[in-house]
């Protein structure tokens, strides 16, 4: 039976068709509530999400550059290096076509051409995040200077606006009304042990810093670890995206993206932000993530099998060692009637497979082997198995 | 001596031996693809389960041997495959039917324990393992290669010679 077939009501359809941009040769992807893409490096899935981010939002993405004095000069190939980032202009050729929803899409037409501003419809949460707050405090938009790209000068003036909210002397983390107290919990418990996120003042700049609930003191950016200094970012952002308010949603914003969502995460916390992105699928968001992260496909492909199996909300909650408390069922119970697609960015040809079934048993190696995520894993027992078979000890 | 002629020879499967894939039911033969299947590199099949019946009626026989020769060995190999539901509860059962196929590998089938081997486990059916799940590692534990739901011999082993 399709994973599709118990699903509830679809998205609305989003499809984008990509060729010859970049390290894509072709790529074409039917987006669901939820879109994961995986693959190696360099293999095209940071070039699609930050183009979709541009078709979504170009008259926002202009004005921003506009406010910020950035000048193209009208040339297409210099707007490209300020949005993708320095020496993107060779990504595109005379060959590059693009289709949004079956439209064919003239990309320098569309940046030449003068339209009202709308408002932001994607917030994007880039894989470079922890570069927003490495002075312990988020730069804003013209700091960065034109060779960064839009998407990462945007996140850190998103978060520089959002500190606005929590005062000069503010906690971040926990605060009461923000997150589920589930949530707070598990973060607490998997990322922030025994400490508080809080803004102080050091010589009269502000910055972030962990202080110890028992002990008190105050440790700066520098002296976190890994997985906390890329995890606060990642949590701004989800606080930009779930807003402390009756509405779901930040006014106007449909998309959230996240890039590489695990970066230096423990598979404890892993779940907890996979538990997150199910409460912005609640919410109503698309949520798009790219991953290099087995774990990430495991819980899609446990979350898709429960459902075929007509499993419910708790059993989905005990993948993630979830308490199933009445909010966090009725979470999974949502996301469980949600359509989950799942891509495989190959290098090699250059083209994305629709790998949403991620089927063990699939043929097809890009399939079974999870976009080469569990392939090593495969490896490893094969290897193992054929040793023990032969040991004669 | 080669595979076929140690299947000769072996107790209960004299008269057994057949050539490609013939020993297997027609619905596992669908899972199980060599390579190249002239009998260059397809050194015949024997059903095991079968031969055994009689012997050990209430035994977890093991299903099929698979003799092969691979391009980059000197000698015969042989897939010892087992297509049985891939599911959770069945692990133990396939571990049982592993004990007797060892255990008959050093006693009766001795003869065919001289070559080198795999075990395999092909799945019947849909299947909850994935490739990188502990199931998956504690069959390899024990020598038992889950293969997904077809096995592929290829004509150049992958494994050197332990």
């Amino acid at each position: 039976m399709s994973i599709l077939t118990r699903s509830g009501p679809p998205p609305r359809p989003q499809e984008i068709k990509v060729e010859n941009f970049g390290p894509i040769k072709h790529a074409g992807i039917k987006f669901g509530h939820l879109t994961v893409f995986v693959g190696p490096q360099a293999a095209g899935k940071s070039v699609l999400l930050q183009l979709l981010k541009l078709l979504s939002d170009t008259s926002y993405i202009k004005k921003e550059f506009s406010r910020a004095g950035v000048d193209w000069s009208g040339e297409f190939a210099s707007f490209l290096d300020v949005y993708f980032g320095e020496g993107m202009r060779s990504a595109w050729s005379d060959k590059t076509s693009i289709e949004q929803n079956g439209a064919r899409i003239d990309l320098p037409g569309r940046i030449s051409e003068k339209r009202p501003s709308r408002r932001e419809s994607m917030f994007f949460i880039p894989a470079q995040r922890v570069l927003a707050l490495r002075d312990g405090w988020p730069s804003a938009f013209n700091y960065y200077d034109a060779s960064i790209p839009f998407t990462l000068r945007e996140f850190s003036e998103h978060l520089r606006l959002l500190m606005s909210d929590f005062g000069s002397e503010g906690t971040l983390f926990p605060v009461p009304r923000r997150l589920k107290s589930e949530f707070r919990e598990l973060l607490q418990s998997h990322i922030f042990p025994g400490f508080r996120l809080k803004i102080d003042t050091q010589r009269a700049q502000k910055r972030l810093v962990l202080t110890s609930i028992e002990q008190g003191g105050s440790l700066p950016v520098a002296v976190w670890s890994a997985g906390q200094r890329e995890f606060v970012p990642l949590l701004l952002g989800l606080y930009w995206l779930m807003v402390p308010a009756k509405a779901p949603r930040r006014a106007g914003l449909e998309w959230a993206v996240i890039e590489e969502l695990e970066m230096g995460l423990h598979p404890r916390a892993i779940s907890v932000v996979m538990l997150m992105v199910f409460e912005l699928m609640a919410r109503g968001y698309r949520v798009c993530i790219s991953t290099h992260s087995p774990q990430v496909l495991d819980a899609v492909w446990a979350l898709q099998r429960l459902r075929e199996h007509g499993a419910g909300g708790t059993d989905l909650l005990r993948v993630f060692d979830a308490e199933p408390t009445t909010a966090m069922v009725k979470l999974a119970e949502n996301v469980m009637k949600k359509w989950v697609r799942v891509y495989y960015f190959d290098r090699e040809g250059g083209t994305t497979r629709d790998i949403t079934n991620l089927d063990p048993n699939a043929e097809e190696a890009g399939e079974s082997g999870w976009g080469g995520l569990s392939e090593f894993s495969g490896r490893a027992s094969e290897a193992v198995a054929k040793a023990v078979a032969n040991s004669r000890q | 001596m080669g595979f076929r002629e140690e299947v000769e020879a072996t107790p209960n499967l004299q008269g057994k031996w057949t050539a490609g894939l013939g020993a297997l039911r027609a619905q596992d033969k669908a899972r199980i693809k060599p390579e190249n299947t002239s009998a260059k590199h397809l050194r015949g099949s024997v059903d095991i389960d079968s031969a055994w019946q009689q012997v050990e009626p209430q035994a977890n026989r093991w299903d099929f041997a698979v003799g092969y020769k691979h391009v980059n060995r000197s000698d015969e190999f042989v897939y010892w495959v087992e297509t049985h539901t891939g599911s959770d509860e069945q692990i133990k059962v396939m571990f049982r039917k592993l004990d007797w196929l060892k255990n008959w590998l050093k006693n009766a089938g001795k003869r065919l324990a001289n070559f080198d081997r795999s075990f395999v486990w092909v799945p019947g059916g849909a299947t909850s393992f994935t490739k990188g799940s502990t199931q998956v590692r504690s069959l390899a534990e024990k020598g038992l290669l889950y293969s997904g739901s077809t096995f592929r011999i290829p004509v150049t082993h992958e494994i050197s010679k332990p």
